[in-house]
């Protein structure tokens, strides 16, 4: 029993641990939503589902709904965010790391916390909170989701060259050029990645919109309220067209990200 | 490898050895594990603190030092039943949590669902559920806690709620209410009318600070009794039909699954969404004693709840029970055949289960711990109703006004309590007579109640009753009923005001034309080729 066993691993085979999450988390449970999506109670296949999704009113208005708020808070997100990360990617200030910490700081703590905290706020501010559904949706996603605004601007920020900016002034352009002409369209990787990160998930959150006492359903809850009717069909095939939609996005965005720069920060 | 290979043997006799001493069954030691699927926050778990022991008149004590799961156990297995017992304690949210991980394959041996989902278990398979034993159906054998204990009004009896509904022997009943409106009698403008109706509910007074239970089948009962209020008060008011066929009549009205009723429904709930302050699922307890809402569709026991946390805030909260109709319900017991698999040595710890929790100090515990109203008319249950709301005719030195609280129909005949007049709302109480020796009180009895606190939550009066109602399981038509609901919760599109969506659209135009100038600036500010990005 001299002989150490030997480990000979090839990097294919560190692999394996993610593949097999991969299979057994993502795509198993992918084949399951579209085996459900297609069949109806008895295991029949049909497309009634999908009948069912486009042609009620309710359903499609949800699917509005959805995107207006999500659409809402990215832009709310965006306007807030941009300033900030530029400003303390710029600043000169020895302690900008703790300004930036102030930021991200909230993502540490539970969400559906703060939100409950959030809740108090807007009640002693608005009185009565049921009052303004959709106002205080946006306010909780954008507390929620404003980390992830800003820390993929303030990486692609802070990792622009110096030397170009410097390079724009000396050959005459004002400082609102300089921004316009080279600090924006290198920032468009951290936008983008960004407004992935908020647009996304703010289409499908719907404890934020619980808690909110919004009454009215989003994509989320629409899809959760089907499988606690136990109707598992119409359920999963909202989920696809869910998925597809959230498909396209990311593909757009990708595309149009291709011609910017290679290196696509990642937070 | 010959060490390899004895090990091997080895480690097999190991494990091999539990599952002979399991075929082995019959040895004294074999321990059964039941279990048992419940409501969350539905049973006693323990820990009193030291001032909460109760105390009734005749020096009983009642007192939770453990959970009732606990205390089971022990008891269990310091009797001469040939086996041990442990039970696997799990709780669920709502019925329809219950109904899906028992069709996902969780297998239980005891659950406690409620009416509507007993019916459809049994719809769906006769035979899901294993009728209760002759033995536990036994009343000459007082250990028999349930059966012997169980109120007439409810099961047992030829007559009995659960008789009437083929229950009896299928299912034992734990506990049971009413649905109603718990409200915040300073800020109700019109006590009167306001809250004896389900309309509170649309009464645009109290747009945005009423809250309705996020729960398809309340919602819709609450949206039929709007629907149908003329109709049911003339059937309360009409003096020609019999108790039965009124009965029958109202039941007809609110169990109504078809298609136009539905449609009916689903504009009453988009009316109710459009007022209320939301689709509670728990939020509604605090934000009543909160004063963040003032009314709130509640059922019996979290009301009572709700009132004895707000007298702690020094809020003053009523119930009321709306003079049209209410829902009657029930959460009964259920041994599911799965489960039992005909393991009669299960089965009988099932039902010592059932029997535990209906004796009568455990009962009393429950409802103390929990705020629901036990189906045991034990004479502990009385006393301890009595204990908690009853006055006690020593008070001196005020002029009190009494009330004979009449709950015969519950516990038999002779049964009633004394209550402060204050705590309830009586149209048409008579008074009989004054009692002046002690202090100066003066009693009545008799009339109608539709308000009160939480003895009239804990236990409503009879007359309450017979406007009950029900509800039955929705059956086929259950598909459609969930589909109103989600319907009432999303938003139609029809429904959208053309501001928004020209809002909503001039966003979406500006971000892709945004988009589109940014990625061919090149071609429309510049009119020259890009230089070539890759050789970034």
């Amino acid at each position: 029993m001299t002989k150490t066993l030997k480990l000979r691993f090839n990097r294919k085979q560190l692999c394996i641990p993610y593949a097999a999450f991969l299979i057994l988390f993502v795509i198993c449970p992918l084949l399951v939503i579209i085996y459900y999506a297609f069949t109806n109670g008895t295991g029949q296949f049909t497309f009634d589902n999908l009948v069912n999704f486009f042609s009620n009113t309710n359903t499609l208005g949800t699917l509005l709904n959805s995107i207006a708020i999500a659409c809402v808070t990215t832009i709310v997100c965006l306007v807030i965010a941009y300033p900030v990360a530029y400003i303390l990617a710029r600043s000169k200030f020895r302690r900008k790391y703790v300004l930036l910490m102030l930021f991200v700081l909230p993502m540490w703590i539970n969400f559906t916390l703060r939100i409950t905290a959030l809740k108090e706020i807007l009640s002693f501010i608005e009185g009565n909170l049921a009052m303004y559904p959709f106002l205080n949706t946006v306010i909780g996603m954008t507390y929620d989701f404003l980390p992830f605004m800003i820390l993929p601007l303030y990486t692609a920020l802070s990792k622009l060259d110096k030397s170009l900016f410097e390079a724009a002034e000396d050959l005459g352009a004002s400082s609102f050029t300089v921004f316009m002409r080279v600090v924006l369209p290198l920032s468009v990787p951290g936008i983008i990645s960004g407004v992935t990160m908020v647009l996304l998930p703010s289409m499908t959150n719907y404890v934020v919109l619980d808690m909110l006492y919004n009454s009215t359903y989003i994509m989320g809850s629409l899809i959760g309220s089907y499988f606690a009717a136990y109707d598992w069909n119409n359920g999963s095939m909202i989920s696809l067209i869910l998925l597809i939609i959230i498909f396209i996005i990311t593909l757009a965005t990708n595309k149009f990200n291709d011609d910017q720069s290679s290196g696509r920060t990642v937070l | 490898m010959k060490m390899k290979k004895i090990a091997a043997v080895a480690a097999a006799c190991v494990f091999a050895l539990p599952v002979f001493a399991a075929a082995g069954c019959t040895t004294a030691d074999e321990t059964v594990v039941l279990r048992v699927s419940n409501w969350e926050e539905y049973i006693d778990l323990g820990e009193w603190g030291e001032d909460e022991l109760i105390e009734f008149e005749d020096g009983t004590t009642i007192f939770g030092e453990n959970s009732v799961i606990d205390d089971f156990t022990e008891w269990f297995n310091s009797q001469d039943y040939g086996f041990k017992v442990r039970v696997e304690y799990s709780t669920f949210g709502t019925n329809e949590d219950l109904y899906n991980q028992l069709n996902l394959g969780d297998v239980y041996d005891l659950v406690c669902p409620s009416d509507y989902m007993i019916m459809k278990l049994l719809d769906e398979d006769e035979d899901a559920i294993l009728p209760f034993s002759e033995e536990f159906m036994d009343k000459s054998n007082p250990e028999n806690y349930y059966i012997n204990g169980v109120s007439k009004y409810i099961d047992g009896a030829e007559g009995s709620i659960f008789y009437e509904h083929g229950w009896n022997g299928i299912a034992a009943c734990y506990m049971w209410g009413t649905t109603g409106l718990v409200y915040n009698p300073d800020r109700v403008d019109d006590e009167a009318n306001d809250v004896s109706s389900w309309d509170m509910l649309t009464n645009t007074d109290y747009y945005k600070s009423v809250t309705i239970k996020d729960n398809v089948r309340d919602a819709y009962f609450t949206a039929l009794s709007i629907l149908y209020e003329d109709e049911l008060n003339a059937i309360n008011a009409d003096d020609s039909m019999t108790e039965d066929d009124k009965a029958a009549a109202r039941s007809e009205l609110l169990n109504a699954t078809d298609e136009e009723t539905v449609a009916a429904a689903e504009d009453i709930l988009k009316d109710i969404k459009e007022n209320v302050y939301s689709f509670e699922t728990d939020s509604g307890k605090t934000d009543m004693v909160t004063g963040k809402v003032i009314g709130n569709l509640q059922w019996s026991g979290d009301a009572v709840y709700i009132l004895d946390q707000a007298d702690e805030e020094d809020t003053e909260l009523w119930y009321s029970v709306p003079q049209s109709n209410t829902n009657l319900w029930f959460d009964g017991w259920v041994m599911l055949k799965d489960g039992i698999n005909g393991n009669r040595n299960r089965q009988i710890a099932a039902e010592a289960f059932v029997n535990f929790l209906s004796r009568p100090d455990i009962a009393v515990r429950n409802m103390y711990y929990i705020g629901y109203t036990s189906s045991i008319a034990a004479e502990e249950v009385f006393n301890y109703f009595d204990w908690c709301y009853g006055v006690v005719p020593e008070d001196e030195g005020e002029d009190l006004e009494i009330y004979v609280y009449d709950v015969s129909y519950f516990f038999g005949e002779d049964s009633y309590i004394y209550l402060d007049m204050s705590t309830l709302n009586v149209e048409g109480a008579t008074r009989t007579y004054v009692y002046e020796n002690v202090a100066d009180y003066t009693v009545y009895e008799g009339g109608t109640i539709y308000k009160g606190r939480q003895a009239f939550g804990q236990y409503p009066t009879a007359d309450v009753i017979s406007r009950s109602v029900v509800m039955l399981d929705f059956g086929d038509d259950l598909a459609n009923i969930n589909q109103m609901w989600i319907n009432v919760r999303c938003l139609d599109i029809n429904d959208i005001p053309v501001t928004t969506v020209v809002i909503v659209a001039v966003i979406i135009v500006a971000a892709v034309a945004a988009i589109l100038l940014y990625r061919f600036r090149y071609y429309i500010f510049y009119r020259k080729e890009p230089r070539t990005t890759a050789s970034r």
